[in-house]
């Protein structure tokens, strides 16, 4: 049985540095690898509990099986024989909770907002399904409707075609050629594959790859009581999955897709950058470069959406990620012929900050806008659970969020003009157009 | 930390029990509800107006939500938009505009650091908005892009609801899209945008709500640097008309490239959060389609068991999701409402069945009513889940100035007061009062259009296909679905390609 083998508690640490994560957050880990943080959060009677898993659309990995952390994600909402999913929703309605679950490339999350009473029950419920999940083959056949459902809901929109096209076209090798819902033929092969889901439980639901996280009204005490009481006899695991590596594009890639339906033209384009790094300063300066580009501020913002109004939609930049991700760009663009317009302005502002220093009170100001919208954001036990489980996934450290922040503030002219040369070579971009089906 | 709701105004404003509810039409000075936080460092301030899409006069659908964005991203006589941003951009502070058919809501979120600065532009942009000419262009053709690209190109599910307005309000002030049609937005001139705002954005239609860290003389600032600076005016509250009867169940099919069928279904329902019925109705809602929770007989029957799709959905009043949580947001408040269901696309070939089966549920639930232990789960549920509403600053503000706009108690409390009172004999008198199955406006966005309207009149069985067998139960259950009489009044099925909604 397992007893909590560390504790940590980062309290007057964090507030004598002036971090940017404001409230006290203790840890403990158990013997079979599990780590718990608590963050007691003034939100009387509320509390929010996430279990992070540290597997998304990155695990998978056999080719024919994209989407699959996806569809576990929904699976894991198919009972146990204690609570079976009737069961289970009765407890979840009885308590009045918001629970729901979530899936990335990288990870995936099961939450429960509810009353801070029922702490005990939900540790009970989500350590239950974590440890015990049973279901049928009729039970994952008919979720696999559920999948193409989503699947469908999502496709009506030519962004996530856009997506798609994009990965697949920049990628050779890493999972992150496919989105995280799978590819169609995947998705309607799903109901076939049962066997490969419960591997998929074995493989990645264990202790040592999950961290749960809860924040709010709760007492640290009770917390780690009813961890190692529902916790501590989940059993370690030991897949170790072989993540392909990227090798490095060499030449441009571009391809045009069309859209069956009315709609404006969009522009997508992708680089590849590298992947999320609490000490290295390539990643925050790359998020600080996006804002110089992209914001509402920008001279290449104003350019196209305000003077020229070449563009309703444009944004970018790269998510924080295991392995390298791509630095995406999305334009919508209001009139078919100046695409290639609104493609050169992109590129010629990138070419400007690969030479010309940024002003420093420019940089200032991005570097405060980043500041106080992370600050702003966490407003309610859910966000702070949601934003620090982000952090987590990624490097399994509650001090990391610290540390990126602190990376932001030190993020320098010259580190901007770095990774814009570094990064943002004709030769490590992908581009797709799409474009309205002519009739349309 | 402890919340204190108190009214701030230059006349004596008598509070109720509570301290937070009044309605927006004092006529000395506007009330301002206050959720003083002293230990936040975030201020909230939403500035509503009793103006939506009802007023946009007939041939300029669209010209209140053009207002509002010229409010919302929009310069000011002081600031262009470009100097706003900027201002705006290291403090992350937020600023937007939210319109729907009857009210129209500035809401600024800004850290406390901020707030004395903040406040001037805000009142700035509210009071005496540029009206810049690329300002008006720009937000004129992101409505009409809205329109013309988004709604009608990629997003099957929301051209769905907006086909079942369509269809439920024709002819009536709530028919048309908020964000506008294709011609009433290309007929609006700068001009016409100006004298909108002078007569409907004023004193008499106000109601503003803070929250937050601020400091103690803040809603008198407020008071005096937003609000008595609008326009006089007097309160452009309209007559709404009846809506139309629906004749039998009428289908609106929109006919176009799909790679699934989006249905919605619904009819005018004449119960608001003021009416003692909507609680009980609160509470069958709950049970019968709860909004993206295994709490709700459609989910569970129709994705749960049979997995024909991601999710069904019912709502007694119009239900938009605040942003990616699963709660309503908050400052929608309409004095006409509906009941509404909503079925996430299905796969072209089981779409007939999931609609079958949708009305087939809601005449089960009309016939027989909820059980007692049916309505005692949902009423615990709903008891538990409504304080989760209100988890931030902003939409614990929102539901109490929608609680002013009813003439209600705090939405919340209401909840917290009614329904432990209710029985289900009450629930069930409620459903019978005001729920039936037999006018009915349905909606539906599918290819080959014309098909589907011949199956549907023709009255075809649709048997369902399913990836895996089923229990005795379901198909026995499936037998009468597939067999259940539509009766669809050929007399009112229309097809219309994608093309031709929303035009005027």
């Amino acid at each position: 049985m397992g007893a909590i083998i560390w504790t940590t508690t980062a309290v007057s640490v964090a507030q004598d540095r002036g971090d940017i994560f404001p409230f006290p957050v203790t840890t403990f880990q158990l013997e079979n690898g599990l780590q718990v943080v608590g963050v007691e959060y003034d939100s009387p009677g509320v509390v929010a509990f996430y279990t992070v898993v540290r597997a998304g659309s990155r695990n998978e990995v056999e080719p024919g099986f994209s989407g699959y952390a996806h569809f576990f994600e929904h699976m894991m909402f198919r009972g146990t024989e204690r609570y079976p999913t009737d069961a289970y929703n009765a407890v979840i309605k009885r308590i009045g909770a918001d629970s729901n679950a979530f899936t990335t490339n990288d990870w995936t999350a099961y939450y429960i907002v509810a009353s801070s009473d029922e702490l005990e029950t939900i540790v009970d419920l989500e350590s239950d399904r974590f440890k015990n999940l049973r279901y049928s083959e009729e039970a994952f056949r008919t979720e696999a409707g559920a999948i193409l459902g989503e699947y469908n809901l999502n496709f009506s929109n030519p962004v996530a075609l856009l997506q798609e096209t994009l990965n697949d076209l920049a990628y050779d090798a890493h999972p992150y050629k496919h989105t995280t819902i799978g590819l169609l033929d995947d998705v309607q092969d799903m109901p076939n594959n049962y066997d490969y889901s419960v591997q998929f439980y074995d493989r990645y639901y264990r202790p040592e790859n999950s961290i749960v996280v809860v924040v709010g009204d709760f007492d640290q005490s009770a917390l780690e009581r009813f961890a190692e009481q529902y916790y501590a006899d989940w059993e370690r695991g030991d897949f170790v999955p072989q993540i392909p590596q990227e090798p490095t594009q060499t030449e441009e890639r571009t391809t045009t897709i069309n859209w069956s339906n009315p709609t404006l033209p969009f522009l997508m384009i992708g680089y590849h950058v590298p992947a999320f790094s609490d000490d290295a300063i390539d990643m925050p300066a790359l998020d600080v470069f996006s804002q110089l580009l992209f914001s509402e501020t920008s001279p290449l913002f104003r350019q196209l959406y305000l003077e020229e109004q070449l563009v309703d939609v444009i944004q970018g930049g790269a998510l924080d990620s295991r392995d390298a991700p791509l630095f995406s760009i999305i334009a919508r663009i209001t009139d078919t012929a100046r695409i290639h317009d609104v493609r050169d302005a992109i590129y010629e502002e990138i070419e400007r900050l690969k030479t010309e220093p940024v002003d420093t009170a420019i940089l200032d100001s991005t570097k405060s806008h980043m500041r106080y919208g992370f600050s702003m954001g966490l407003n309610s036990p859910g966000q702070i659970a949601r934003t620090l489980s982000h952090y987590l996934q990624l490097t399994e450290d509650p001090q990391t969020v610290n540390r990126v922040y602190d990376l932001y503030e030190s993020v320098s002219p010259e580190d901007i003009m770095m990774v814009a040369n570094t990064y943002f070579s004709d030769s490590n971009r992908t581009v797709v157009i799409l474009t309205a089906e002519e009739g349309q | 930390m402890t919340f204190r709701c108190v009214l701030l105004g230059l006349c004596a404003v008598v509070a109720s029990s509570l301290g937070c509810n009044t309605g927006p039409d004092l006529d000395e000075a506007t009330p301002i509800i206050a959720l003083p936080m002293p230990n936040s460092p975030l201020v909230t301030i939403r500035v509503g107006f009793r103006v939506g899409s009802v007023h946009d006069p007939e041939s300029q659908k669209g010209l209140n939500a053009v207002t509002a964005l010229m409010m919302g991203r929009g310069g000011s006589t002081t600031l262009s938009y470009e100097e706003l941003t900027e201002t705006l951009y290291p403090w992350s502070a937020s600023l937007s505009a939210q319109f729907d058919k009857e009210m129209t809501v500035l809401i600024g979120e800004v850290h406390r650091d901020h707030l004395e600065p903040f406040i001037d532009i805000l009142s700035d942009l509210i009071v005496t908005p540029g009206f810049d000419e690329a300002d008006f262009s720009r937000n004129r053709d992101f409505l009409t892009n809205s329109v013309v690209s988004t709604l009608r190109g990629s997003d099957d599910e929301e051209l769905g609801k907006e086909t079942l307005n369509t269809l439920l309000y024709n002819g009536h002030p709530y028919g048309a899209p908020v964000n506008g049609t294709e011609e009433g937005l290309a007929s609006i001139a700068l001009d016409d945008v100006r004298a909108f705002h002078a007569s409907h954005y004023t004193k008499a239609n106000v109601i503003v709500g803070i929250a937050g860290g601020y400091p103690d003389d803040f809603g008198e600032r407020v008071q005096r640097e937003i609000v008595a600076q609008l326009p006089d005016g007097g309160s452009t509250a309209t007559i709404l008309p009846a809506v139309s009867s629906l004749d039998g169940r009428e289908v609106l099919i929109v006919d176009k490239e799909a790679i699934a069928t989006a249905i919605s279904i619904g009819f005018p329902m004449n119960v608001t959060r003021a009416d003692d019925d909507f609680y009980a109705l609160m509470v069958a809602n709950s049970y019968f389609g709860e909004h993206r929770t295994f709490n709700g007989l459609l989910m569970n029957k129709m994705r749960g068991q049979r997995g024909l799709n991601y999710g069904d959905y019912s709502y007694i009043e119009n239900f938009i999701q605040d942003g990616g949580s699963r709660l309503p947001v908050s400052n929608i408040p309409r004095r006409e409402q509906l009941f509404s269901i909503w079925i996430r696309p299905v796969p072209h070939h089981n779409a007939h069945f999931a609609l079958r089966q949708a009305i087939r549920e809601l005449e089960v639930l009309v016939t027989e009513g909820l059980t007692e232990t049916e309505f005692e789960a949902s009423r615990e549920f709903l008891l538990n889940y409504s304080k989760l509403y209100v988890q931030t600053t902003s939409r614990r503000l929102g539901y109490h100035m929608d609680s002013s706009v009813y003439g209600t108690e705090y939405f919340i409390d209401e909840i917290q007061r009614r329904l432990p009172a209710l029985t289900v004999t009450e629930v069930n008198e409620a459903i019978r009062r005001h729920l039936q199955f037999n006018d009915l406006a349905i909606a539906v966005v599918t290819s080959e259009a014309e098909v589907f309207r011949d199956r549907l009149v023709a009255n075809e069985p649709s048997p369902p296909t399913y990836n895996a067998e089923v229990t005795s139960e379901i198909e026995a259950e499936d037998l009468l679905i597939t067999s259940y009489d539509l009766a669809i009044n050929p007399e009112r099925v229309q097809v219309v390609p994608v093309g031709q909604m929303f035009r005027r």
